[in-house]
């Protein structure tokens, strides 16, 4: 009788115990990260909703005003300014996300293919330039593709600029800084997924098809899927919201969505459009992840896919 | 060894953190300028005459001025140096406090016209720091028989094939454009504006476009080749001439006959400085007669102070520095937009930004 | 014969590929010893842009700036991240959802969606309160907020690798369960521990677009500075600042790849 009596209540000691300890390792980080991102973002989501005020600044009533303008309607009417915006931002995302995935593909590839004690080296060769401010690599490439230097004559030549005129800014000059910034992201993951390759499924596969693109297509693509995945997520999410490659490489003609939205804050002049056009990219963000996820389980990855 | 080092290394950090949050105290200045607009001589001046130490920050337009005090600004800078058309809209949104008047002995150094300018009657809230003009720079080996005129910018066939850029400014790159249809650079009329927006939207999609450039770097822009064309100041064009007049041999100031940009830039005390008292004594240190003497020498700027007059350089009396009567007729103010007129001029330039 | 060929040209894209990666570093760091400004032709060499930065105060706080920025909140982080790390490891058996999802969603945020959210929310807080004004600190704390996560995957992945017997072990061997973490974890996850600074180091002095937006007048990072110099017009002086930023960055890389080795050994 006493015996059972003491049982429950040192279990339950035990799991007030558990608990605390819960508490003490997981409420200093989850609070920190509650108050210093999650509370900011439903502020701004809120702003979202706020009228603008004659200089910018939020103000009440509450209203879906900056959305209105943010889908273009202002009152001169519908313009498709803002449309354009997303529209090349999608554009620029898709691109540069694809030319990633081609120039990464192989490079992780032949990593795998090289000797093991050299492997990390070339990691590491592929990763460094990203350990330079994304200012400073921004600032190299306006270097390379000033008037009169060799590729800005290259692209007069071959007619891609007019003569005297330089490769930036342009849209092919953000699409080239994106490709630039985003390339390690994807090496790494892909080369992770390489290195795990099961090579009997390949000579199985070599075997089994005549051709190598279907052996490769069969039994290498779907084994790197994971990190092809992964590295898609690292690499459209933040391209998607580029603020800095559009600002100095694209001039006034290569604005994309995190301009529209920055410039709304540090142009000083509607905070609330600005607010809403972070919602929208938040949406898209979320979007592109779960969509990332489905095509991911539904081609076979387990749950390590993405995240 | 290597742990005690760490810890020293650590509590260092935090001295020097709160070093760092404990200075804005009553020694320090912080002064929010345009970039290129301070001679340093006249802060080391300032700085030994009061003993304290003098924090500058720049700014390249405006716009982002404007935002930055919106960001929680107003309690982090003493003196700033807005235009004249942004001064109505920093009053009016209680961004600035009122100058007070007994603090500043040098204000009746001031000209006369400047003394109740329009933009702020009786300077309650500003006191002139330089005026000057905003005109096209332009590369005289590529154009040498360049018109007088802003078809350099927005007639495909004077500049068919050379690289050129507006102002970041759009109220600016508005005006430009506006005086180049004939509707005066200081349009305000929503007609004149879209026809505007139009152009500088046509303009902008020409292959020959390099982007929008805030003054200053368009010069730079020019001395290295970038563009041909663009706008900019004329105090700034004369500084970048002096310091490498090699390169800017080549590169001429004007001020097109459809009509250009006077400004007035004034200083101001944002609502919450942090040391309102220092800024009163660095407004009035600058509106001294030498001082002041001193920081148009250093900068090619026109002073608005008499007083200063007889200790300026020849250079600052004739063009582009003084413009030529001619000149002075088509200059004009940008205009001050509130309401709905600023409204419709975000909706506009936004537009021909992102199209 | 064709598997030759294949792995010929795909050494060729590889040397291509670093090509691509290096030329705009590499001319950056030529150009920083132009005599002439200009980025098309090279007149010869000077160090008339680096004389230029000696004694440029801004530049040199900056670089402070910099450094606390990216030491301070990288310590801070390791703390809580190292925590979460533990606390989700210890309890993985439990439904922690929430917890991933929080933990997931400064890593998913656009920079800039960030960058603005803090803004916004610290001019908010310091119009009621009068603390938290654009600075130094509001940038750590911004900063610790995005480094918090990759420290706690790192530690709970390391958590992870481990044979759950040796906790056990540990439990017999000390008492306490402060001796436990001093004696027992600590040491185990040291290598985690370091990684995860690094990375946090990397991820701090990486950030523009954060910094940008929660910076006030006196906490201009090196980024943030470069930055202001390119709008207020390109000049080789940039290059310059550029390059030594470059060279740290290149020692820092040999360095790690020394740790590498010896790690290895």
């Amino acid at each position: 009788m006493a015996y059972s009596g003491v049982l429950p209540s040192a279990r339950s000691q035990a799991m007030v115990a558990e608990a605390r300890h819960l508490l003490m390792t997981v409420a200093p980080g989850a609070i920190w990260i509650f108050v210093f991102l999650v509370l900011p973002s439903f502020y701004l989501m809120g702003v979202a909703f706020m009228t603008n005020g004659t200089y910018g600044l939020p103000e009440m009533p509450l209203s879906l005003e900056s959305f209105k303008r943010l889908a273009g309607f202002g009152f001169l009417g519908w313009s498709p300014g803002n449309l354009y915006t997303l529209l090349r931002s999608l554009w620029q995302t898709v691109v540069s996300t694809g030319l990633v995935v081609l120039i990464a593909y192989p490079i992780a590839y032949y990593i795998t293919t090289c000797r093991e004690k050299w492997r990390p080296i070339m990691l590491l060769l592929v990763v460094v330039p990203s350990w330079t401010n994304q200012v400073i690599r921004t600032f190299g490439w306006m270097n390379l593709l000033a008037p009169g230097t060799p590729l800005a004559e290259l692209g007069q030549l071959v007619g891609l600029v007019p003569e005297n005129m330089g490769l930036y800014p342009s849209n092919f000059a953000v699409t080239l800084g994106l490709v630039y910034n985003f390339l390690p992201f994807m090496v790494l993951p892909l080369y992770a997924a390489f290195e795990k390759l099961d090579h009997a499924q390949v000579q199985a596969a070599q075997d089994l098809y005549a051709s190598p693109v279907r052996a490769f297509w069969h039994a290498v693509f779907p084994q790197t899927l994971p990190g092809l995945l992964a590295g898609t997520v690292l690499v459209a999410i933040p391209a998607f919201g580029m603020y800095v490659i559009p600002e100095l490489l694209g001039g006034g003609k290569g604005m994309m969505l995190g301009n529209l939205v920055a410039n709304q804050f540090s142009g000083g002049s509607n905070w609330p459009l600005g607010a809403a056009g972070a919602i929208l990219m938040l949406i898209a963000t979320f979007v592109g992840l779960y969509a990332m996820r489905r095509i991911g389980k539904r081609l076979g990855g387990g749950e390590e896919v993405v995240i | 060894m290597m742990k005690t080092m760490n810890r020293n290394a650590v509590m260092g950090l935090g001295a020097m953190l709160l070093a760092s949050t404990a200075q804005a105290e009553e020694d320090t200045l912080y002064l929010f300028n345009w970039t290129e607009y301070m001679d340093p001589a006249i802060i080391d001046a300032f700085e030994e005459k009061y003993d304290v130490e003098v924090v500058q920050n720049y700014f390249n337009s405006l716009p982002e001025m404007f935002s930055k005090l919106n960001a929680g600004g107003t309690s982090q800078y003493d003196v700033i140096v807005p235009s004249n058309y942004y001064i109505p809209r920093l009053i009016e949104t209680g961004l600035v406090q009122e100058l007070d008047h007994d603090k500043l002995e040098n204000m009746d150094n001031l000209m006369e016209e400047f003394q109740d300018p329009d933009y702020d009657p009786g300077n309650q809230y500003s006191a002139p720091y330089q005026w000057g003009t905003t005109g096209i720079i332009y590369n005289t080996e590529t154009f040498p028989e360049a018109p007088k005129s802003w078809s350099l910018l927005f007639d495909e066939s004077v500049n068919p094939e050379h690289p050129f850029a507006l102002m970041g400014d759009g109220q600016v790159s508005m005006g430009a454009a506006c005086a180049y249809l004939g509707h005066g650079y200081d349009c305000t009329d929503m007609e004149a504006w879209r026809e505007a927006a139009q152009l500088l939207l046509d303009t902008k999609n020409r292959d020959t476009f390099s982007g929008f450039v805030d003054g200053t770097p368009a010069l730079q822009e020019l001395a290295r080749g970038v563009s041909h064309i663009g706008l900019s100041y004329n105090g700034d064009y004369l500084f970048f001439k002096d310091e490498d007049p090699e390169t800017f041999e080549t590169i001429d100031f004007m001020l097109p006959e459809e009509g250009a940009e006077m400004w007035v830039d004034a200083m101001m005390i944002p609502s919450e400085a942090p040391n309102p008292d220092l800024a009163h004594k660095f407004i009035d240190f600058i509106l001294d007669a030498e001082v002041g003497a001193q920081l148009s020498n250093y900068n090619y700027y026109a002073s608005p102070n008499e007083a200063a007059k007889p200790h300026l350089d020849e250079i600052l009396t004739e063009p582009p520095v003084q413009p030529s009567d001619d000149d002075m007729d088509n200059l004009r103010f940008t205009p001050s937009l509130e309401g709905e007129a600023l409204d419709t001029f975000q909706q506009l330039w936004s537009e021909v930004k992102s199209r | 014969m064709r598997k030759r060929t294949l792995q010929r040209s795909l050494t060729g894209f590889w040397w291509l590929t670093l090509f691509f990666l290096y030329v705009p570093l590499l001319v950056v760091v030529v150009f920083s010893f132009n005599a002439a400004n200009s980025a098309a032709s090279f007149t010869g060499v000077s160090l008339r842009w680096y004389r230029r930065l000696l004694g440029n105060e801004q530049i040199l706080s900056a670089f402070a700036n910099s450094m606390i920025l990216a030491i301070v909140s990288s310590i801070v982080a390791l703390v809580i991240g190292c925590l979460i790390g533990y606390g989700m490891y210890r309890h993985r058996h439990r439904k922690l959802g929430w917890l991933i999802a929080l933990i997931y969603l400064p890593i998913v945020l656009p920079d800039i969606v960030f960058g603005i959210s803090e803004m916004a929310f610290f001019v908010q807080i310091n119009r009621l309160t009068g603390v938290l004004g654009p600075g130094l600190l509001t940038m750590i704390i911004s900063h610790v907020t995005f480094q918090i996560p990759f420290v706690a995957l790192i530690v709970y992945s390391r958590f992870v690798g481990l044979d759950p017997t040796l906790f056990e072990a540990a439990k017999d061997l000390y008492a306490t369960p402060w001796q436990r973490a001093r004696f027992f974890m600590l040491p185990t996850i040291k290598p985690a521990l370091i990684s995860a600074f690094f990375l946090s180091f990397t991820l701090s002095i990486d950030d523009f677009v954060i910094s940008f937006f929660t910076a006030g007048p006196e906490s201009a990072t090196l980024p943030i500075y470069i930055w202001g110099a390119i709008k207020k017009g390109v000049s080789p002086e940039i290059n310059a600042i550029a390059t030594l930023m470059i060279g740290a960055v290149a020692i820092a890389a040999v360095l790690s790849l020394m740790f590498n080795r010896q790690g290895r050994r």
